[in-house]
């Protein structure tokens, strides 16, 4: 092989060792990171599937205010009713507080409040003279966030612009 | 290098992706979802809304809610599809310069391309907020019938979010190229999508290095969001026969319902059966109403059948308008949320004689196709990086003909593992290493690849030896399998070239065919288990009566002598149960003889402290288990 060869040659084998080279740091960089995001993702995942449980959770939770709500209205008036009512009360208050340990929150709304997309969702919308335009004016489901993430918008009918 | 982002930019709905770490992942928007709503709003306080947010607020501002505005871009204010849509959208659409169309939002007249880039920058700015680095190019996909005048278009929405667009890409080739398919060679592909409110069908034919759009068809009104509303309609229609009460009049039962038809219809998916529960829903003359329906998996698909129907008679039109058979297609990808239903599977299954690719989230599928095709731009996906797997799980023949797996399926190579093994009989003193390849419980199933012997082990009870078997694959495929026997050192190694060398059809079929004799194969495997169980309770036995010697009260011994021999004679015999139940029996008579042994023990030390020295010391040159120990420590005794 003449020199030129080998220097053409040896230039050929340099450029390729330096692309392996390249290559196997990317791969063991990429790898490294990897394992990082993997570890984040799994606390993404642990969080996640608590995120399915308590959003499952929420509708029994509905489920209480929907049966005392109909309670007081129908039923307010017997008062052997009022410690089965109590009792109700009890269970829910239970069932909150597992929840609340769990970190969720209630989003906080009143009637008269604006209308925030970023809490709310809009169910309908009623002509109210009572309230002006673009606030709430009824409140049909409660809304919760979970870890600071909204994981049920609060619905609500809003009043319309007349 | 910068990472480039894969948009899937939908009628309803739109996703992202990006190549990390050679694989291509979905990335999150900052609501923390993994598709974000195609919709941007202005909403009443002068705010600009996109995703979530715009959806939110949509029914108390309608016409400043832009949704949907894929059926819109890039077409004619004249164009037939427009004239029909106008009459369906809530907001406010007119002819704009060059008869293109223009919508109304808040004060201002916006293209179609304006609002899809409100939608791909908040996709853009979530991103780089997940990611944590700057993203200036994209990849972003359209429906394969859109013309040139809608690809433009897409791209100009892109560029005006602030994307130096590399590729408009077709979604059904994104699909194909997130399953691989742009690997294989002159083939017809059909991409089946059924999303949320459209469904597209399209024919793709793959040659090396390109894909063609060979026909496309479909229903832009036709979508999942059609068999919600089947279901809903179901429930209140269902409701107002049993309670004569219409619940289309109350906002908070209808809202509801309406969520409990998608919660029923997806997990019908999985279930033959829901029960919609909603307590409380209303209240009547006699008090509070409560709904509770089930509804199972044959009447949803009757409920919407007419929708099914449709979509495979439009596959129908769509092949013939191509001149192809259902024969002629190699390969079908489903696509869309809709194809997770499994009527939906069946049907197409049943079309083209050939199961459906499905296995990628199929809401997600052409996000990660785009991401595929930005990391081929980018040099992220190189052929030269990309990595093999084996095909088929790779493992040695041990005691009872059992197929011992070493490297399991889908392991990428280069891989070493190793595993300890020992022999089954009294003095052996070779192995046999049958190499296997397969997914079947029983080696015979199996094929073999190559066999060797390990001989020169030194005699030695069962169990004893430390075989160290080791299956080294390189890059290429090349399969080492290596026996070393631990004490002596010697070894034994054999060389298979091509051990992935099978043919893809080789692969299905077997494949397949362990998935038709699991269970089986299973029962088969257990036998053999229960069997080797119950060999070595036998030796075990016999060799702990032997050891003990005297010390284990003769109507002990015999008692358990007889239950041995007893297992022993079944043994000879394929009843299982009872040779399961024999070999508890006696695993429990057994341990009466560990119980007395101990016992002995303890009275012995009790005897005085003196003499529990002299064992000790001997206890300094036993190398055996610490059970083994006091079983020799009550031998010494004895002498």
């Amino acid at each position: 092989m003449t020199d030129n060869k080998k220097q053409k040659e040896l230039e050929k084998l340099k450029k390729e060792k330096d692309e392996y080279l390249k290559g196997w740091q990317k791969e063991r960089a990429d790898f490294i990171n990897y394992k990082k995001d993997e570890k984040e993702r799994f606390k993404e995942v642990v969080r996640f599937s608590n995120e399915r449980i308590i959003k499952s959770l929420i509708a029994v939770l509905d489920g209480f205010d929907l049966a005392i709500e109909s309670f007081l209205q129908q039923g307010k008036d017997k008062k052997e009713n009022e410690h089965y009512l109590k009792g109700i009360y009890l269970i829910k208050s239970q069932f909150e507080d597992i929840l609340e340990k769990e970190g969720i929150e209630k989003i906080k709304v009143k009637l008269g409040d604006s209308f925030n997309p970023a809490l709310h969702e809009v169910v309908t919308v009623i002509e109210d003279k009572k309230y002006s335009p673009d606030t709430i004016t009824e409140i049909l489901e409660k809304g919760y966030i979970l870890n600071g993430k909204v994981i049920r918008p609060c619905r609500v009918i809003v009043a319309k612009t007349i | 290098m910068a990472k480039v982002l894969g948009i899937d930019l939908g009628t309803t709905f739109s996703a992202m992706a990006t190549i990390e770490g050679g694989q291509p992942k979905i990335i999150e928007n900052a609501e923390g979802e993994r598709t974000t709503p195609s919709v941007a709003a202005f909403s009443k306080t002068g705010e600009r809304l996109t995703g979530t947010l715009a959806r939110r607020q949509a029914i108390t501002n309608p016409q400043d809610t832009i949704y949907s505005v894929k059926r819109l871009i890039g077409r004619k204010f004249s164009d037939p599809i427009v004239q029909k849509d106008k009459n369906l959208l809530s907001y406010e659409i007119k002819e704009g310069a060059n008869g293109g169309v223009e919508i109304k939002m808040g004060e201002r007249w916006y293209k179609p391309q304006e609002i899809s880039a409100m939608i791909l920058q908040k996709l853009k700015t979530d991103a780089e907020a997940k990611l944590g680095e700057k993203i200036t190019d994209a990849v972003i996909t359209c429906p394969a019938y859109f013309d040139d005048s809608q690809r433009k278009a897409t791209k100009d929405a892109g560029e005006v979010a602030g994307f130096n667009v590399k590729r408009v890409i077709n979604e059904p080739t994104a699909a194909a190229l997130a399953y691989g398919l742009d690997k294989k060679k002159d083939q017809e592909i059909v991409v089946y999508d059924f999303g949320g409110g459209t469904f597209d069908i399209s024919i793709l034919y793959v040659s090396p290095d390109t894909i063609e759009v060979k026909g496309t068809g479909g229903d832009t009104h036709l979508g999942g969001d059609d068999f919600d509303q089947k279901i809903m309609d179901w429930v209140i229609e269902s409701f107002k026969r049993d309670e004569n009460i219409d619940l289309h009049k109350d906002p908070l039962a209808l809202q509801r319902i309406k969520e409990a038809a998608e919660k029923a219809k997806k997990e019908l998916s999985s279930t033959m059966q829901v029960e919609i529960n909603l307590p409380f829903i209303t209240s009547g003359a006699s008090g509070p109403k409560h709904l509770s329906y089930s509804l199972n998996r044959s009447k949803l698909e009757e409920l919407v059948d007419d929708y099914i129907k449709k979509s495979i008679d439009l596959t129908k039109k769509t092949m013939k308008e191509c001149g192809l058979k259902a024969s002629d297609i190699e390969e079908i990808v489903l696509v869309g949320g809709q194809t997770r239903m499994p009527k939906i599977q069946e049907e197409v299954k049943k079309l083209f004689g050939k199961e459906p690719n499905k296995e990628i989230n199929p809401d997600e599928v052409v996000a990660i196709g785009a991401a595929v095709q930005a990391g081929i731009i980018g040099g992220e996906m190189k052929d030269v990086l990309l990595l093999d797997v084996t095909p088929l799980s790779l493992g040695i023949e041990t005691l009872g003909g059992v197929n011992t797996v070493l490297i399991s399926k889908n392991t990428t190579v280069p891989v070493a593992k190793s595993q300890i093994f020992s022999t089954a009989a009294e003095n052996q003193t070779s192995v046999e290493i049958n190499v296997l390849q397969g997914e079947r419980p029983m080696s015979v199933d199996n094929k073999s690849l190559g066999r060797f012997i390990l001989d020169g082990i030194p005699p030695s009870p069962r169990g004893i030896p430390q075989i160290e078997v080791t299956f080294d694959i390189d890059v290429n495929g090349i399969l080492n399998v290596t026996a070393k026997d631990k004490a002596t050192g010697k070894e034994q190694s054999i060389h298979i070239e091509g051990s992935s060398g099978l043919s893809k059809d080789e692969i299905e079929k077997l494949k397949k065919e362990a998935e038709l004799h699991k269970e089986e194969d299973e029962k088969k495997k257990g036998n053999i288990e229960i069997r080797n169980n119950a060999e070595s309770l036998v030796y075990t036995t016999e060799k702990t009566l032997k050891d003990a010697g005297e010390k284990v009260p003769a109507d002990l011994k015999a008692k358990i002598e007889d239950k041995a021999k007893e297992l022993k004679e079944i043994l000879k015999n394929d009843n299982f149960d009872i040779i399961k139940t024999k070999t508890e029996e006696l695993s429990q008579s057994l341990q009466e003889v560990g119980t007395h042994l101990y016992q002995q023990q303890k009275q012995e030390e009790e005897k005085g402290k003196p003499e529990e020295k002299e064992p000790d010391k001997d206890d300094k040159d036993d190398k055996g288990e610490k059970d083994d120990k006091k079983a020799k420590d009550a031998d010494f005794e004895e002498k």
